[in-house]
């Protein structure tokens, strides 16, 4: 008998736990705790009492450090009673935010990007900030151009978005294409060349972060695009198929390239400060990385460094490329957590975090921001700087970064075969094989 | 003695902490790993009841196969490499008349102290195809032997199998000297009075009554080599591509960057199930074995 009770206890148990580990994390908000929210936010607000927002933000870098830091600033005068806790966000794919999220743990404030809105907001655990987006002005203030960024695909606005445009950028040595006597190239057959000359001369044709996915699907992108302006981006919304002559064709050029020796044997396993040391200390002749580079790279190279336009299979092609760049905005930007404490005025707080990141980018003569604060950078642009912001007004396309993909299971497809073309010992037909299968399950 | 194993109740109330413990946190996840493996789940919303779809898909993945044939890659060279090196590492320190065995004695322990993290960014620099020590060793002996040890889709995983292999080798050699120790000196003065040398007396000695030391560190090298994910992914990402993924690797890209956390979990199933495979496999080899001796013993006695 007490070995019966001992077993029906032990299954007890066990059944209990499985039920409350299985137990749907979905609960929806309820009416009731919004209004709570709002209702403790306004007593909040009224008595100016002191209010702790927690905020997952990036803070690894002077590009993540220094907004931040000036936000946090300016903060403290507007909403004097308001202290930011923050949460230093992991780089892991928002496998720690999914993680809060599941647990129901999310910080008030949250750096989110178009998967992380389309999950959360399944679950409403991403707060509509639609209208505060508009009674804070921040609606208003987002340029035309970057309208797209703010909006969801459902129309409504979920994140505050800092970022503007971004551009995947092809840099170059000049001191070392005048050294080799060698022009920027504008076709394949002009880079192969380059490749040729500089493997010759002990040069890294292209030092390329290879270790991670973006850059290496950034490659693949730069090329796609010189045959078909939707690059990685049509893949990703469906509307092309990686069959397509044209992404075959892509496909080969980028083999082509990688057997031809542009980039390092051990490209795959290439980290950014790596690939970076290369290209500034003269050992690489081309680098690829977004805008966001300009000002390291103009700090150590100064005059020696430009960026180019991306070589296509004829003069043609290349001279219509110009006008098609790959990289582009997301929807990503800061979000709110619907169930926190103070909801409403997190949003707020959101919002003007999200704008003040823009004042700081831009008085760090970062001009690609979300927003118009009627600032200006102070001092002249660098002249790579001032070349791109002469030559936006002629972008008629863009694609996307890998981060901006709408589909998870793409993004992990593209990023792994690509880094997978990398390698000589790859072939573009499993290359095309393999992503028409991802694009295959993308669907299901 | 007696008394106190016929008291259930005793033995209940010291056996049910750490058994609830297991319960909640190592039996129930488990038995949640396989019922979430047959839904549709992206980690946060409701999951979706899908049946057996998960499963098709894995068996005709050839990210699924690639996978176990690495995990298979390194679990069997983790424990060649580390049965054999600890063994005969553990038996020479054990060995009173080596000189500055102390020494070697924590040499050989040292990797398994330090962090993973900082094992594969040595062995990343060792590695490097353009500036690695390995190459450029190899290139100034005149030795055309240089690799892309960690680029190359086929050779790859060998590479990072002996880096794990390196690490956790002191391990096991820490497990056979304790086993070593164990053994009675008497049994080594019998065998040098037969007439035994060294070699002889350890294979006729010292490694049959090792024999459930040498089980549990098999267990810990094969189960260690089937889980295998640390490695991958700090020193190639599974790359280059998905040529070093392991089950383990798998299941980590499905469920947190593709967010086919269902998917993932039927990768993890099979991952559990391997486990069990392998350790059920390794008892019954080792079972049989002791039946073999007895029945030898047995023999010899009535022969």
């Amino acid at each position: 008998m007490r070995k019966r009770m001992i077993g029906l206890f032990l299954s007890m148990t066990m059944v209990a736990s499985l039920l409350v580990g299985c137990g749907s994390k979905t609960e929806a908000p309820t009416e009731a705790k919004t209004e709570t929210a709002t209702e403790a936010t306004t007593e909040t607000e009224d008595t100016q009492e002191p209010v702790t927002l927690t905020i997952y933000a990036q803070y690894a870098d002077d590009d993540t450090k220094i907004p931040y830091d000036y936000a946090v600033e300016k903060l403290k005068e507007a909403y004097p009673n308001v202290t930011l806790e923050l949460i230093v966000q992991a780089q892991d794919d928002g496998m720690t935010l999914n993680t809060m999220a599941a647990s129901d743990n999310l910080p008030d404030i949250f750096q989110a990007n178009t998967d992380i809105i389309n999950s959360f907001r399944e679950t409403n655990q991403i707060m509509d900030v639609t209208e505060v987006a508009k009674s804070t002005g921040f609606e208003e203030k987002v340029f035309d151009s970057c309208k797209e960024l703010l909006y969801a695909d459902d129309g409504k606005i979920y994140v505050f978005p800092y970022a503007g445009q971004e551009y995947v950028m092809w840099y170059y040595n000049k001191a070392l294409f005048e050294q080799y006597n060698l022009e920027v190239p504008t076709t394949y057959e002009e880079l192969l060349n380059c490749v040729k000359v500089f493997n010759e001369n002990d040069i890294l044709p292209m030092s390329l972060f290879g270790q991670e996915g973006w850059a290496a699907a950034a490659m693949y992108d730069t090329i796609a695009t010189r045959y078909t302006q939707g690059g990685i981006k049509a893949l990703d919304e469906g509307s092309a198929s990686v069959k397509d002559e044209t992404y075959v064709n892509a496909t080969k050029t980028m083999s082509e390239l990688v057997n031809a020796g542009m980039f390092s044997a051990d490209v795959t396993n290439t980290n950014y400060d790596q690939a970076s040391a290369l290209f500034l200390e003269g050992k690489a002749a081309m680098f690829l990385n977004g805008q966001w580079y300009i000002p390291d790279a103009t700090e150590k190279l100064g005059d020696d460094v430009d960026w180019m336009y991306y070589p296509a299979q004829d003069a043609a092609s290349y001279e219509a490329g110009k006008a098609v760049f790959s990289g582009g905005g997301s929807t990503s930007g800061y979000a709110v957590n619907p169930n926190g404490e103070h909801a409403q005025l997190a949003a707020e707080v959101a919002a003007f975090i999200s704008e003040k990141y823009c004042e700081s980018k831009i008085l760090n003569g970062k001009v690609f921001v979300s927003q118009d604060t009627g600032l200006k950078a102070e001092g002249e642009l660098a002249p790579m700087m001032q070349k791109l912001s002469d030559t936006i007004p002629s972008i008629t396309s863009m694609t996307k970064f890998t981060w901006g993909l709408t589909n998870a299971t793409f993004k992990a497809g593209i990023e792994d075969q690509t880094r997978f073309l990398l390698s000589p010992q790859y072939t573009p037909d499993e290359f095309v094989n393999e992503m028409d299968a991802v694009i295959g399950r993308m669907n299901e | 003695m007696k008394k106190f194993r016929s008291n259930k109740l005793a033995i209940f109330l010291f056996t049910f902490p750490a058994l609830l413990l297991f319960i909640v946190f190592v039996f129930i996840p488990i038995l949640q790993v396989f019922a979430y493996s047959f839904t549709k789940w992206n980690g946060i919303s409701a999951p979706e009841f899908t049946g057996l779809k998960n499963y098709i898909r894995l068996f005709t993945d050839k990210v699924f196969y690639t996978s176990n044939k690495n995990m298979f890659i390194f679990a069997i060279l983790v424990t060649v490499y580390q049965m054999v090196f600890a063994t005969i590492f553990a038996i020479a320190v054990s060995d009173a008349k080596i000189k500055g065995r102390k020494f070697f004695r924590v040499a050989y322990f040292i990797p398994v102290v330090l962090s993973v993290t900082v094992v594969c960014q040595l062995w990343l620099s060792i590695l490097n195809a353009e500036s690695g020590l390995l190459n450029t060793m190899l290139r100034s002996l005149g030795i055309d032997f240089q690799q892309n040890w960690l680029s190359d889709r086929y050779k790859s995983i060998y590479a990072i199998a002996f880096v794990n292999a390196w690490q956790w080798m002191g391990y096991q050699f820490a497990l056979i000297v304790a086993g070593i120790k164990t053994i009675s000196t008497d049994y080594y003065e019998a065998a040098q009075i037969d007439g035994a040398n060294a070699a002889i007396a350890h294979r006729k000695i010292t490694i049959p009554l090792l024999a459930e030391t040498y089980k549990s560190s098999l267990i810990i090298a094969i189960t260690g080599g089937i889980k295998a994910f640390t490695e991958m992914y700090i020193m190639t990402k599974g790359g280059p591509g998905t040529s070093t993924y392991t089950l383990a690797y798998m299941m980590y890209s499905s469920a947190f960057r593709s967010k086919e956390y269902g998917y993932g979990l039927a990768a993890a199933s099979m991952l559990v199930l391997e486990c069990l495979a392998a350790i059920i496999v390794i008892n019954a080899v080792f079972k049989s074995n002791d039946l073999d001796a007895v029945k030898k013993k047995k023999r010899r006695l009535f022969a």
